[in-house]
């Protein structure tokens, strides 16, 4: 270099943005291109521990997973993907379940040649369930050891409950359309319980602001099972397209919106899955 | 196999290290990059939040990025020194409460050999270019600044500065054309 070099004063002024603007871009150039004019740079430790503090976290930071980088790629907000992707002990329980008995019923259909009907009908009388198996057990008491500390959180209550079970059913009814397509029979069959299970999933929501969410399931589910299983397995050929029929389909979208209407105005009495 | 670094480790010999996975090469890094890139980053930024969490991605960035340096070869200091520009104008487009290192873009390969105007500069401390660059109106100054030392591109220094892409091209005409009627 030129010989000329930065000094104390200059510095100061520098940092001071007292220097005129050709000086500015003097020192500038020159500190790119002189490594002992940097050192002469001074900044408070205590800046420097910090600023390498914030460095050293972002190293250790644990990568995000794929699921993570799918729901923001989706514009989920981070702490929502964080609440939705946080809880993998919980997931692979339900996760789990529905595959085994989704599987368990295409196979069935697969290999039961004579009785086709018959397993057709167990999948669609069983399919609605599963949703709303999923809702009331992924998470509360029975299945989430943590939910005593969750409940201590502002985070807790009724959006808490909703992100959960809408997270729940989303991944319930992706399988069960999977496995209904895969279904020999009417193609109808594929999308023919997806109002049932919307109807059972808010439904269930809706009356456990009434009484606690797994009961809500438990009676919901039941009926659903008791009724529409009874039906199909006594009446097998009459009553599936009666069951799954365009009329009942529209009744079955009304109950659903008059939940949600339910849902929406009692929600401060959504249970979040602990007794108060 | 591993060399161990110390403070007499030189920068390139520090980069290798942090490619190959150490964090001790980068504390060392930051210890000797993180004060100046503060001091150049406050002339361009008065918000001084803004400033930190640029110096904060810029280590980020060279940790992951630290593999692609031998490739270019550059002086590590303007290397270096390309990331944090970078890194500023993305802190300020960014929104405000963002997660550290959460969405960054992979580095554009650019070549950190000093331009000619950079060489030019070198010596502005002598002669006629340090009047004319201070008789240069203050608006037409920072894309000079921006582009010839900073080493931006014209659409990032735009984005640095706050306005259209259009008008700091025009500026940039503008401010040549100024700079050599005051040099003749």
């Amino acid at each position: 270099m030129s010989g000329w070099h930065v000094d104390e004063g200059l510095l100061a002024d520098y940092d001071r943005g007292t220097l005129p603007p050709s000086r500015v871009l003097a020192v500038d150039t020159h500190l790119l291109a002189c490594a002992s004019c940097r050192e002469q740079v001074r900044v408070d430790p205590v800046w420097l521990t910090g600023n390498w503090s914030v460095v050293f976290d972002a190293l250790h930071e644990p990568r995000s997973g794929p699921l993570h980088r799918f729901l923001r790629r989706l514009g989920l907000p981070e702490h929502r993907i964080r609440l939705i992707a946080a809880t993998p002990a919980l997931r692979w329980s339900w996760l789990g379940a529905t595959a085994t008995v989704l599987a368990l019923a295409v196979a069935a259909a697969y290999l039961g040649r004579g009785g086709m009907q018959v397993s057709n009908a167990v999948l669609l009388v069983v399919a609605p369930v599963l949703p709303v198996l999923a809702v009331a057990t992924a998470y509360g008491p029975p299945a989430d050891p943590m939910h005593e500390i969750t409940d201590t959180t502002p985070a807790a209550g009724p959006a808490l409950v909703l992100w959960r079970a809408t997270t729940v059913v989303t991944v319930a009814v992706v399988m069960g359309v999977v496995a209904a397509v895969l279904l020999p029979g009417p193609g109808w069959y594929a999308v023919a319980w997806l109002l049932p299970a919307l109807l059972l999933s808010v439904g269930t929501l809706a009356l456990s602001t009434v009484i606690a969410l797994p009961a809500a399931a438990g009676v919901l589910g039941g009926i659903w099972l008791a009724g529409v299983g009874t039906a199909v397995t006594i009446h097998r050929d009459s009553s599936l397209p009666l069951v799954f029929g365009r009329t009942a389909q529209l009744g079955y979208l009304f109950a659903a919106m008059t939940a949600v209407v339910v849902l929406t105005v009692r929600r401060r009495r959504l249970d979040p899955g602990e007794t108060r | 196999m591993e060399r161990p670094v110390d403070e007499s480790s030189g920068d390139a010999e520090l980069l290798g290290a942090v490619a190959a996975g150490r964090a001790d090469a980068l504390r060392l890094l930051h210890q000797r990059h993180a004060p100046w890139l503060r001091a150049r980053l406050r002339r361009r930024c008065a918000d001084a939040d803004v400033v930190d969490i640029a110096v904060q991605d810029t280590f980020v960035a060279i940790w992951k990025d630290a593999h692609r340096y031998e490739a270019t070869g550059a002086d590590a200091a303007a290397w270096i020194w390309t990331i944090a520009a970078r890194r500023l104008v993305s802190a300020l487009r960014g929104p405000a409460h963002r997660w550290l290192g959460g969405v960054a873009e992979p580095l554009p390969d650019v070549a950190t050999a000093p331009s000619a105007e950079e060489l030019v500069l070198l010596g502005i401390e002598h002669g006629d270019l340090g009047a004319a660059i201070d008789r240069l109106s203050p608006e037409l100054r920072v894309l000079i600044q921006a582009t010839a030392i900073d080493g931006l591109t014209v659409r990032e220094s735009a984005k640095l500065l706050g306005i259209a892409e259009g008008t700091a091209k025009t500026r940039l005409l503008r401010a040549r054309a100024r700079l050599r009627e005051l040099l003749t």
